[in-house]
């Protein structure tokens, strides 16, 4: 753990995305004494300072109902990531599971649960989000269930590929032979050789997650208003380009911040962790 | 005279169906005693693995039956079982689960067969790791920072840990280096004797076996071809297979060769 | 007398890693001269395989890699070559044989087409038919006797024997100056390793190739090889002709690795040390009959 994060310093790329990661968590996490107009997040409406182009104190601008550009993006950030860990959250110990399960016992178990996957994977993410999303109301809630539904099949992919490995090693023959549960197989003996594949996936994944959420409220089917979203940040603002550039702008680079400092960390973890296997 | 603890009566293994069916083990019967070491030999196909892992439980037989202490083993294994029949493996490296400490590997066959109360496990683990000579506190490392004899001797120690009976030792030294495998050698031969255990060793090496077995089968084919005293299977072979595989080892000294050739005159001999 | 096909001059070698730099070579010299057969005989570790690796050329593009000495083929500094020159002694004047034969031979190509592309690389206008039917007669060599079969054959049809056959043909096929042997054999059945060191040894002796051979096994190494190196750590211990060594090892190391080698003759387990202080005593040296 300890040389893990010694080496992710050590290297320029993925300092970067520890920086930039770090920037992103801490905006979150501190919005409230950070953001100069908190109270901005929620339906605050200021005709004297509308649509203006970025001066002190509204550094990145305000949008067209007067609202401070950073402020929002703050909370922003809170929303994506708060929505991103609990995606993860859930879909994480679903797929992994899952793939576990069909990896180990094989058999019909593998037969089933791997169609069933696949069914999942043959979807396009984003059109089995607008159909979950058009049933149902367009909530947060929704959105992120929309999101995870179609977000475990990955990890079970993932875990069933080194499961099948793992299964033919020596360890998994001692533990049968010993007479160990099939829990104790899975869970205990498998499972932490997938840790390092899944740990790294879901760094990659945050920035998918955060994209594809935004994708959504883009498309108008995400976090609804008056809640800060940086997806129908850049959806709202994207109708008075170029002249209202910092509408779009700013929400904009702040999703690549986003989304390039956990690919930088995620890519980094990859090579790291699949080096000391 | 005493019961085998281990035996093996008309066993075969059938792979797969109708054409594409293999017989990897055929009517295969022996015995074992007590405290002895008997040794299976042969060349990959010649279905000492598969004889292996049917003792072992990790597919029952397809035909015939396999008896300890005189009772008929179930297809599906019962605890008491596995704890009286553990394995060694071939590779030191890929038995021991990398993210797990050796402690915890060593731990798992005394928490699966309740042995010991569970404040005293630690200690038990520390005394198994001294019995196999290494010292107590590797119980905290992790297999990556073991050598392959050190890890091989945890591997013993996790087959010594649920009190087993029988162990079957599947290649054991193959992957080893001479040095560590004459080392790791001399431990099993101690451990046999003191814990009065019963070896099965599965390997293709002649010279080890020629060492440390008191019988010797041979196997060829998914058949055993011969069963003998580890001296007279030396001295004059019986089977023409057998005469074959001792005359093949690649050796390093000269009253060697003269074995090698004696036997293979004889083999010449045979053929024509 | 000739220049030495391989010579190996002081040579040593070092990684650079988190940890700092750990020399694993640290100054071995051996000599392979035209049509002998050598072998370098070492346990896990001693630095045997990539000593292999720097005569092929394949450590020196490495950057963590510190290669210091000299290597030379037919007289020529390999350090005065570039990659690309490199690159071409591999596989015409030099070529190897692999632990492994059937991960070894690509396994999308068929064994015909395989030879024609080896065969390319010392003659690149060579046809197709000519090719098969200069793998056939080397083949023939190796005593497969249905050369079509196998040449029209994919590497995972054929038998884990005969495909180490079917690599040592390779091998050979552009009668190469030196052969570079690691652990050839190692994963195959008794019988068949037997078999397969017998052809092995018989065509080298034909074509005169010289062989490095690389090998834990004494017993293979004592079969073999006219003049062994022992190495151990990264130092060669003991050096000599086969017979010789193999009479009367002097080396602390090589006497234990000796005794260590169960007899089939019997006379139990020996009670030898993994390790001993005695295991660092100087070199020695087994004069070369015939020579000075």
């Amino acid at each position: 753990m300890k040389r893990t994060l010694a080496i992710l310093l050590a290297n320029p790329l993925s300092l970067l995305g520890v920086v930039l990661v770090s920037l992103v968590v801490l905006s979150a996490l501190f919005a409230d004494f950070i953001a100069p107009f908190p109270e901005h997040r929620g339906a605050v409406v200021d005709f004297v300072n509308f649509n203006k182009a970025p001066e002190w104190p509204y550094i990145f601008g305000t949008d067209l109902v007067g609202r401070d550009m950073f402020s929002r993006i703050l909370y922003a950030y809170r929303i994506s990531l708060i929505l991103g860990v609990v995606v993860l959250a859930i879909a994480v110990p679903i797929g992994v599971t899952i793939g576990l399960v069909a990896g180990y016992l094989g058999g019909r178990w593998e037969y089933a649960l791997m169609r069933l996957t696949d069914v999942f994977l043959s979807v396009p993410p984003l059109v089995l989000a607008m159909s979950i999303m058009g049933v149902l109301q367009p909530t947060l809630a929704n959105g992120m269930l929309a999101v995870t539904a179609m977000w475990w099949p990955w990890y079970t992919r993932l875990v069933y590929n080194i499961t099948r490995g793992e299964k033919e090693e020596g360890y998994v023959l001692a533990a049968e032979v010993i007479g160990a549960s099939r829990a104790h197989i899975i869970f205990r003996e498998i499972l932490p050789n997938c840790v390092p594949a899944i740990i790294t996936k879901m760094t990659l994944d945050m920035g998918f997650v955060i994209l594809i959420a935004s994708s959504l409220s883009f498309l108008g089917l995400g976090v609804q208003p008056p809640t800060p979203d940086l997806g129908s940040m850049v959806a709202d603002g994207a109708k008075y380009l170029p002249d209202s550039w910092w509408l779009t702008i700013f929400p904009g680079l702040a999703i690549l911040v986003a989304v390039f400092g956990f690919n930088l960390i995620g890519d980094a973890l990859r090579d790291i962790l699949g080096a000391e296997q | 005279m005493t019961a085998p603890i281990l035996e093996l009566a008309a066993v075969s293994k059938i792979f797969g169906t109708g054409a594409d069916a293999v017989r990897a083990a055929q009517s295969i019967s022996f015995a074992v005693n007590k405290g002895e070491c008997l040794a299976i030999v042969g060349e990959s196909g010649s279905g000492k693995s598969t004889v292996a892992n049917m003792i072992l439980g990790i597919y029952p037989p397809s035909g015939g039956e396999i008896r300890l202490n005189g009772t008929t083993l179930p297809a599906s294994r019962k605890l008491e079982h596995r704890r009286a029949i553990q394995l060694v493996q071939q590779n030191p490296l890929s038995s021991l689960n990398p993210r797990r400490s050796i402690g915890a590997s060593l731990r798992l066959a005394l928490d699966v067969h309740g042995i010991g109360a569970r404040k005293e496990r630690a200690d038990l683990v520390g005394g198994l790791l001294e019995e196999v000579g290494l010292p107590a506190d590797f119980a905290r490392r992790s297999p990556a920072a073991l050598s392959g004899g050190q890890c091989q001797r945890v591997a013993i120690a996790r087959a010594l840990a649920c009190q087993s009976e029988i162990v079957v030792l599947d290649e054991p030294t193959s992957a080893l280096d001479v040095l560590v495998q004459a080392r790791v050698l001399k431990l099993l031969n101690q451990l046999r004797e003191t814990r009065n255990l019963t070896f099965v060793f599965i390997t293709h090496d002649l010279s080890v076996v020629r060492n440390i077995a008191s019988r010797i089968a041979v196997f060829e084919k998914g058949r055993m071809v011969e069963l003998g005293q580890t001296e007279d299977l030396f001295a004059n072979p019986a089977h023409s297979y057998t005469r074959r595989l001792i005359s093949a080892v690649p050796v390093v000294t000269r009253e060697e060769d003269a074995l090698r050739s004696s036997l293979a005159a004889g083999l010449e001999e045979t053929t024509k | 007398m000739s220049a030495p096909t391989l010579d190996i001059e002081n040579l040593k070698l070092g990684f650079k890693g988190y940890t700092g730099y750990t020399e694993v070579l640290h100054g071995i010299s051996l000599s392979v001269n035209p049509g002998e057969r050598v072998a370098l005989v070492g346990e896990s570790g001693s630095g045997k395989s990539v000593t292999a690796r720097i005569v092929l050329g394949l450590l020196q593009e490495l950057r963590a890699a510190r290669i210091e000495g000299r290597v030379r083929f037919e007289g020529q500094d390999l350090d005065s070559l570039n990659r690309r020159e490199r690159h071409a002694l591999r596989g015409k004047a030099m070529s190897m044989i692999f632990q492994d034969p059937t991960s070894s031979l690509n396994p999308v190509f068929r064994i015909g087409d395989q030879f024609h592309d080896v065969l390319r690389r010392a003659d690149p206008r060579i046809t197709r038919d000519a090719a098969l039917g200069r793998a056939a007669s080397i083949l023939a060599e190796v005593s497969v006797r249905d050369a079509v079969r196998v040449l029209n054959a994919f590497p995972f049809q054929l038998s884990g024997g005969l495909n180490q056959r079917v690599m040592i043909a390779m091998a050979l096929a552009n009668e190469p100056a030196l052969l570079i042997a690691d652990e050839p054999g190692t994963a195959l059945d008794v019988t068949v390793q037997a078999q397969t060191l017998h052809l092995m040894r018989k065509l080298v002796e034909d074509h005169h190739t010289a062989v490095l051979f690389i090998s834990h096994n004494l017993g293979v190494v004592r079969e073999f090889a006219d003049q062994i190196y022992v190495i151990y750590k990264g130092r060669i211990v003991e050096q000599g002709p086969t017979e010789a060594v193999f009479d009367g090892p002097r080396h602390p190391y090589t006497r234990a690795l000796m005794a260590a080698v169960p007899r089939l003759t019997g006379g139990g387990i020996p009670d030898i040390d993994e390790n001993s202080p005695d295991f660092g005593a100087p070199l020695e040296t087994h004069e070369r009959e015939g020579r000075q």
